[in-house]
């Protein structure tokens, strides 16, 4: 194996990783209007 | 297959807004995740090729990409779901084949039907279409992510920021162009 492999494959491991977590948040819920009386 | 993936994952939540986002993105690249120490163990082999496309070759991915593998890593990520019900750990278990599916296509005949397995499977759009098949792909993000948004919008129960999903997925199918760098 070499380095060029590796390198790829740590970028495959983190570019699949890495976006979760971002788009994960920017899909939360939207905020409820608050209530009023 | 890159960003379609999560376009895909994307397209499971608009279809059930209570299934967890961050369940099913990690679900549609789980085979990637797995590929990366596979490789580094030395279970899996990649090569660089610059002149070919897509600039590298998958030598050896039958434990984390055949089809009998990817039915497992499917069958067990939806099984680690199954304490939220029995639909949410089918559509993590579909996420996760998902990746399968959408590589079909794409990948060179590559991915094998099990570990060891003579037949490979794979229809080899980023061989014959060097550059096109970064645009087949976009087609495929534009469906993803076009429902999903879509969905968010009607149902309002996710998505307080949909335009920027839409856009960080875009972004991560525009930084894996094939003119810029290889996935």
């Amino acid at each position: 194996m070499d380095m060029s492999a590796t390198g790829f494959a740590v970028f495959a491991f983190a570019a699949f990783l890495i976006p979760v977590p971002l788009l994960a948040w920017l899909d939360r819920a939207p905020r409820q209007p608050p209530e009023t009386d | 297959v890159y960003a379609g993936h999560f376009a895909a994952g994307l397209a499971i939540k608009g279809r059930s807004p209570s299934t967890p986002t961050w369940g099913l993105l990690l679900g549609v690249g789980l085979l990637d995740v797995l590929f990366g120490p596979f490789v580094l163990l030395g279970i899996e082999r990649v090569s660089m090729t610059p002149a070919v496309s897509p600039g590298f070759s998958l030598d050896y991915i039958d434990w984390s990409h055949s089809l009998a593998t990817s039915l497992v890593w499917a069958g067990l990520y939806g099984a680690l779901w199954l304490g939220r019900g029995r639909r949410t750990a089918a559509l993590m278990a579909a996420a996760v084949f998902s990746h399968f599916l959408l590589d079909l296509p794409v990948h060179p005949a590559d991915m094998a039907l099990w570990p060891g397995s003579d037949v490979h499977l794979g229809f080899g759009l980023w061989r014959a279409l060097p550059d096109g098949w970064w645009f087949v792909e976009l087609g495929v993000i534009a469906a993803g992510v076009g429902y999903y948004w879509a969905r968010s919008r009607k149902i309002g129960s996710f998505g307080r920021r949909a335009w920027a999903v839409a856009t960080v997925v875009v972004l991560l199918h525009v930084m894996n162009a094939p003119w810029l760098a290889p996935m």
